[in-house]
Formats: structure tokens, sequence, C-alpha cells
């Protein structure tokens, strides 16, 4: 019997029963488009944790001096020769930035608190949150400056202002307390309060001149491509072997975890959603097979084979897993794409940066999940057909047409 | 037709036909499963995350002054410290009390020195209220004056151990300096990396006097006989306290918070894993809704002759209606029943085994308060919000196509083949 009759008559018996398997439809529908949604919004959560960490100063690849993840402190230095990042591809890399970032104490006339002051080169910081940050005042103009950048939450607790003097108190290179006045330029307002309370920043060389050394403790670079990470990591650490290559995933552990923890959360969603699938699914096939006993037994007493009876069967529930996926999908996207503009968090916004978010999340549709999630439906349409269709195949011909 | 034979008839009528009852009570029976199995994992962890994060440092509720909530500011102490304590001992509720000091400090030993907060805590009150003690991992607690206990990664910073001193330096009230020396008598780790690095906690006496703060507090910390009783606790303590303290007119604005004021991040971490749950709740809920209203189209299509008849011989539509909405019933019952014996039973397992979430997860189960065993709990919303849903829901499904009924004219119907 040729495939293209088979197909034709799975779908007019779909045709024979417009209410219930437009219900069906309609449940399909809803499940798809239901789990598109999800599986945009936690793409754009991952999305959201991985910039967030690598963001942050981190970077996707970090070089640090031996020992300073566990002492952060001026004591691991080190001094990066002229073509240290020869080793990674133009293409492979978006930027890097050399900093000195060391634990200091801030003070204000009024207040004490405890940070990292972290020597930038403005210029280069177009691959962290600085460089889109927003600012009240100035930024840093150049890696000369010598004026300081604080949070907004680190300001309001040392109650300074734009253009007041702080105080920073810090160990220099050689081991002794140094002590140097800062105007502050600006005050940045990153997403949480976290970053704001733990950096402030000043110009590379101005730091590196207050702690009497031409060093950086660190060297940051950004990737344009995420996956690109971990050759990166290999080809610099054989070039710089005295040093310590890290990977965002190694710095920052927990975003790491999140991320992939994400991955495993889309899976159980669609388990989820196909399992509360399927009962109706097959129900709605047992029953359109045992409606059709007299007049499938007709068919095999005329001589169709019992692999086409199962085939079509299977057909059917094919066909209607279809055209439900492809109405899921492009209602699941359109849904998505409404939400483009991003749900609003910032009433958990400390919350969501507890969890590594960002207080807008950005629904991401990535076209490998939406082909994998078409191809796991049809698959799990196929598997659910399986029962009904060994069902229809057991119909004995003569018993049948006896009913 | 009496109510109770409309009973009867829907019951035998479910099982006319066995599998496709059995489906769509399965189908209600997974979404119920699913739900409260879930519910009960989530709504405990929550719990365990409340308990651990509380029982941290931050307690059920704190009294500080209003200024200090806003500006944090050292000068912004309650005084007459003892008799407020004495006070707050005193309302019902409270189940301890412990004043706390907190101040910034640059610690230094030798040539290294790093910024911290410090604690001053009086032990044994704090150790009735909190359970940071159980956070030492070498040394021992503290006991009394001239001790200080450290953070992991401070004294490793600092470059001491236990036994060795450590010199810290602050502003005092007045603006002079506050020096203090501590010997360090424990080390402790809290997996908070924030708290490991800049956090010490030294006597309560040695940073009153240091700071020039005597018989001050900067922050009361109350425990509750449990997480329950905060919100209770916090009305009585708003009524039982002056609006300012002391209660002459000098007297600094006295603010009571609960631990979700004090720790909003966890309290809206918390909301959105609730709203992200409701969200497949629901989801599934709908789905499971879905097959059930299909059930009842193809049973009133295939029944039409059936009750075509009932209609001849004058049944009223309505009692039909009524006999598929016990159906309904039925099915939900048996649906809801099954799932609910499994989700008890699998809640009750993991209940007294944990689910463990893996090496990875540890780290992060710590900086999100969790712990790295997750207990679920039963509590009444988690067992009831499923199977009320689901019962609404089956009723929904069936009414829809059973209103054909009403439609139907007897004659037309008796003619539909069987």
């Amino acid at each position: 019997m040729p495939v293209g009759l088979l197909v034709n008559l799975s779908a007019r018996n779909l045709f024979r029963h417009r209410r219930r398997n437009a219900m069906l439809l309609l449940a399909i529908c809803v499940a798809v488009a239901g789990v598109t949604v999800l599986n945009s919004l936690v793409r754009g959560m991952q999305e959201d944790m991985r910039d967030a960490a690598v963001e942050n100063l981190t970077g996707h690849v970090k070089v640090l001096a031996p020992g300073y993840r566990d002492d952060p402190g001026i004591q691991h230095r080190f001094a990066p020769g002229k073509d240290w990042h020869s080793g990674v591809s133009g293409d492979a890399l978006a930027g890097w930035a050399a900093r000195v970032v060391v634990p200091a104490v801030i003070m204000s006339e009024r207040e004490t608190r405890g940070l990292q002051l972290a020597g930038v080169d403005p210029a280069r910081e177009s691959i962290s949150f600085l460089g889109d940050v927003p600012v009240l005042g100035e930024r840093l103009q150049d890696a000369g400056d010598n004026r300081i950048l604080v949070g907004r939450a680190l300001a309001e607790q040392l109650e300074t202002d734009v253009g007041y003097r702080v105080v920073v108190i810090t160990r220099g290179a050689d081991g002794s307390t140094r002590e140097a006045g800062f105007r502050v330029a600006g005050i940045f307002d990153a997403d949480g309060t976290a970053l704001e309370k733990a950096f402030a920043f000043s110009g590379l060389r101005y730091v590196q001149s207050l702690l009497g050394t031409g060093d950086v403790t660190e060297l940051s670079l950004r990737l344009r491509d995420d996956a690109a990470t971990d050759a990166v990591v290999r080809n610099l650490q054989a070039r710089l072997p005295e040093l310590q290559v890290l990977s965002w995933q190694e710095l920052e552990p927990q975003a790491a975890a999140m991320y992939a923890m994400a991955d495993t959360a889309i899976y159980i969603w669609f388990l989820v959603m196909m399992g509360a699938l399927i009962f109706g699914l097959v129900n709605t096939l047992i029953t359109a097979v045992m409606e059709r006993t007299r007049e499938l037994g007709m068919l095999r007493a005329v001589g169709m084979r019992r692999g086409a009876v199962l085939v079509q069967v299977v057909l059917e529930s094919a066909l209607v897993m279809t055209a439900g996926v492809t109405l899921g999908l492009v209602a699941g996207a359109v849904l998505a794409w409404m939400l483009r503009d991003g749900i609003d968090l910032s009433r958990w916004a400390a919350g969501a940066e507890l969890a590594g978010m960002s207080s807008r999340l950005v629904p991401r549709l990535l076209p490998g999940d939406l082909a994998l999630l078409a191809a796991m439906s049809l698959g799990f349409g196929v598997l659910a057909s399986l029962y009904p269709a060994w069902r229809a195949v057991k119909i004995e011909p003569l018993e049948a047409m006896r009913r | 037709m009496t109510g109770a034979m409309a009973l009867q008839i829907g019951w035998r009528n479910l099982w006319r036909n066995r599998r496709r009852t059995w489906l769509t009570a399965g189908g209600v029976a997974f979404a119920v499963f699913l739900v409260v199995a879930t519910m009960c994992v989530q709504l405990g962890s929550y719990r365990t995350m409340e308990e651990t994060a509380t029982s941290l440092l931050t307690g059920h509720v704190q009294i500080q002054s209003a200024d200090y909530v806003e500006e944090e500011r050292l000068e912004d102490a309650l005084s007459a410290a003892g008799l407020l304590a004495a006070r707050v001992r005193q309302v019902e509720g409270v189940a301890a009390a412990t004043p706390r000091m907190e101040a910034f400090v640059l610690a230094s030993a030798g040539e290294r020195s790093f910024g911290a907060q410090l604690l001053g805590i009086e032990p044994q009150s704090h150790a009735r209220v909190v359970s940071f003690h159980e956070r030492i991992i070498h040394g021992r607690d503290l006991r009394s004056a001239g001790e200080g206990v450290l953070g992991e990664t401070l004294a490793r910073n600092l470059g001491v151990e236990v036994g060795d001193e450590a010199v810290l330096l602050g502003s005092a009230r007045e603006g002079g300096v506050a020096a203090l020396v501590v010997r360090v008598v424990g080390l402790f780790r809290t997996g908070m990396a924030e708290l490991d690095r800049g956090l010490l906690l030294a006597h309560i006496d040695d940073v009153r006097e240091a700071f020039e703060l005597q018989d001050r507090v900067h922050t009361l910390v109350v425990r509750t006989p449990d997480l329950d009783a905060v919100d209770r606790t916090v009305d009585a303590l708003v009524t039982a306290l002056p609006p300012r303290w002391p209660e002459d007119a000098g007297g600094e604005p006295v603010r009571v918070r609960s631990w979700q004021e004090v720790l909003p991040e966890l309290r809206q971490a918390i909301e959105i894993d609730r709203i992200s749950g409701a969200l497949m709740y629901w989801i599934v809920m709908v789905l499971v809704g879905f097959s059930v209203v299909n059930t009842f189209i193809m049973t009133v299509y295939e029944r039409t002759r059936e009750f075509g008849v009932l209609l001849a011989i004058g049944m009223r539509p309505r009692r039909i209606m009524v006999m598929l909405q016990w159906e309904a019933v039925f099915i939900w019952a048996l649906g809801t029943g099954t799932g609910l014996l499994l989700a008890t039973a699998l809640v009750a397992w993991l209940g007294r085994v944990g689910i463990y979430l893996g090496e990875e997860m540890e780290q992060l189960a710590r900086e999100m308060y969790m712990p790295t065993r997750l207990y679920p709990t039963f509590t009444t919303e988690a067992l009831l919000t499923a199977p009320l849903v689901m019962f609404v829901g089956t009723q929904l499904a069936a009414v829809l196509p059973s209103l054909r009924i009403l439609r139907l004219e007897p004659a037309t119907a008796l003619r539909v083949p069987a």
C-alpha cells in the first residue's frame, strides 16, 4: 500500500472527529507553546547569568599570578609580556584589559569601609560592566586619571558625593602601608548593590604608581564566542606557564553550576509537559481505534497488511503532533516576541541578584532549541501511538466484522 | 431519578470504558502527584532556607534605631541597652534576645591589614538566639572579653591562626581612634564568601569600650519560638515598645523589623522561585484539564443514543448533566487519590533520606542559604492546592461538553446509530 494513501487515510480519520481532535490539537499547542516560552526564558536567564559573571570584571578568561585567588593582594602580581595575547587569534578575542585589583580601606569624613581598589584603563573596559554602567558625574578619563569612581551603595554608606574627597589606604608592593586622597569623579549605578559595595575604580597607571609597581594583578579577556573559552585557556596556559589561566566557569563556580542546572531544567520541563499530554493523546487515539474496530477489520479482510494498519495509526498521531507542534512553536515564538522587551523583575531585584540574574528577564529563542523541541515532541507522539497501534494490529478481521 | 441514583449510575457508567477512565484518572493522578510532590520539595526547601538564613546571624526579629536602619552610622545606637533588652525579653513571643554592636574596622596582624565588619556579641545570650557558634571550624567559640573569632579567609589573608593576636582599628563615636587587641580563639566558615572574608566577632564589652558606646546597642536580635510566630511577635513588640527610646524627649526612634525586611533578597528569591514553579503547575494542570474535556466530549458523543432514550422516557436533561458531573467527581477522586498516595509516599521517603544536590551544587546551596541536602515536608498548601484546582478543573471540563445535552432532541438522538 503506497504511503501517500496511508497519509490520506490518517488525515481523513482525524477530520471525522473535528471537536475532539481540535481539543487534542489545542492541548499539544498549549504544551509546546508553554515549553517554548519557558525555554526561551530559561535561555534568557542563562545568558544573563553568564553575562553577569563575565561582565563583573571576570571576563571569559582571566590570567592571575598563582596564589592571588587565595590571597588577593599586590604581593601576587606579575608583568605581562608585550605579546602575551599573541596566542589568542584576533577573531576570537573581543577585548582584553589589564588591571591592578587590591584590597583597600576607603574613608570619607564620616565612615570607613573595606573594598577592592581596581586600577583600570577606561579605554579597555568596554569588555566589563564598567563600559556601559550609568555614571552620575564623570567617568574616568584615562589610565592616568587620579580620581576615583565609587558605587552608589558605597557612596551612600560613606555619605560622600561627586567632587568630594575620600582617603584610600592599602599596601604597597614593598609591603608598607600607602595612603592617598582621591577626588570622587563619579558614582556608578550597577544592577545590584554587590558590585557597588565591592569595587572602587581609578586609573591603572595612577594606582600602579601609588603601589610602587608597574605590574598588574590580572588580565581579563572577553571572547566573541563563549564556546572558544576552553581552547583559549589551553593556548594561554601553554604560553604563560608560570601564571594561572582560568575560565569563567572556574572563577565563578556558582554561576557555572546555575548555568548547567538551567540546561537540565529545560529537559525536565519538556518531560513534565509531555507527561501531562500523553494521557490525553493515548486516550484519544485508543478511542479512535476502538470506534473503527469494524472498519479496520474490514480493511484487513480485503487484504490490508498488519504493517499498514500500524503505520496508519502512528501516522495519525504524527499528523496531529506535527500540526500541534507547528502551531505551538508559532504561538510560543509569538509570545516570546511579545515579551521581547523583557519581564521586569525589579520588584525582586535583590533576590534576582542572589540568583545571578539581572532585573530584566529577556526571553531568547534559539533555533537549535526549537528544532530539538519539535523533534522530541514528534518522537513522543510516535511513542504514544505505539500502544493504540498495537491494539489496532491485534484486531481479528472475522471477529471485528461480526460486531 | 433521585440524587443517590444519579450518583450510582454515574459510578457504573465509569466502568463501561475502563481503559478510558483509567487513562483520564491517570492524567489527573500525574498532575496531582507532580504538583504535590514538587510543592512539598519547594516549600520544604524554603522553610530550611529561611531557618538556615535566620539562624546564622540575622535572627527572626531585629530591633534598632530607625536612623541606624537608614544610615548605618555608628553613633545611631539605642541607649539604655540593658533596660531595653529586659523590656524586650518580657514581650510575648520573644524566646530569646541578644544585644549586638556593629562597627567597621581595619584588622591588622604584622604587616598585613584588611577592612572587616566587627560584631560585638554577648556570647551566652548570642548562642541562644542564633547558631553562629556551630560554624566554628578551628578553635572554639567566643567566651570572654579580649577574645576574637575570625572568618576563615580573613584569618588566612591576615596570616593569623588560633592563638595569635589581631589589632582592630576604627573610629569611635566621638571621632577618636578606637583600638582593640583580640586574641584569636576560633575561626569560622559560613560558606558565604563575603562573611568568611570580611567578618569578625569580639566580646560586646570590648567593642563598647573601644568605640565609646557604653550601655548602647546597635541591634537587639530576637528569636521567636518558630518562624510562624514572627509576624505576631513583631506586632507585639511594636505595641509593647515606646516609639522612641528612651521614653523621654531625647530618645531615638525605634524600628522593629522581621527577617523578611532585614533579608529582602531571600524573600524575593523565594518569590521568584514560587512564581516560576506556579507557572509550571498551571500549565500542567491546564493540559490535564484538556484531556479531561476530551474524555467527556468522547463520552457525550458516544452516548447520544443512550441519552435520547433517557430523555424519551422522561428524564430531565439537568439530571443527565448531574450524572455526568458525578462521573467527573469519581474520575477526580480516583486520580487525586492515586496521585496523593504516590506523592505522600515519595515525600515521606525523601523526607527521611533527603535529596542530595550533588557536589557542584553544594557551594551554590550554601551561598543561597540552602542546606546541602533537601528535606521535603508536608504542608497544607502543598497537599491541598493541586487536588482543589483539579476538582474545579474536572467539573468545568465535564460541564462544557455536556451542555450539548440541553439541546438534544430525543427523537433525533434516538436515531443516531450506536
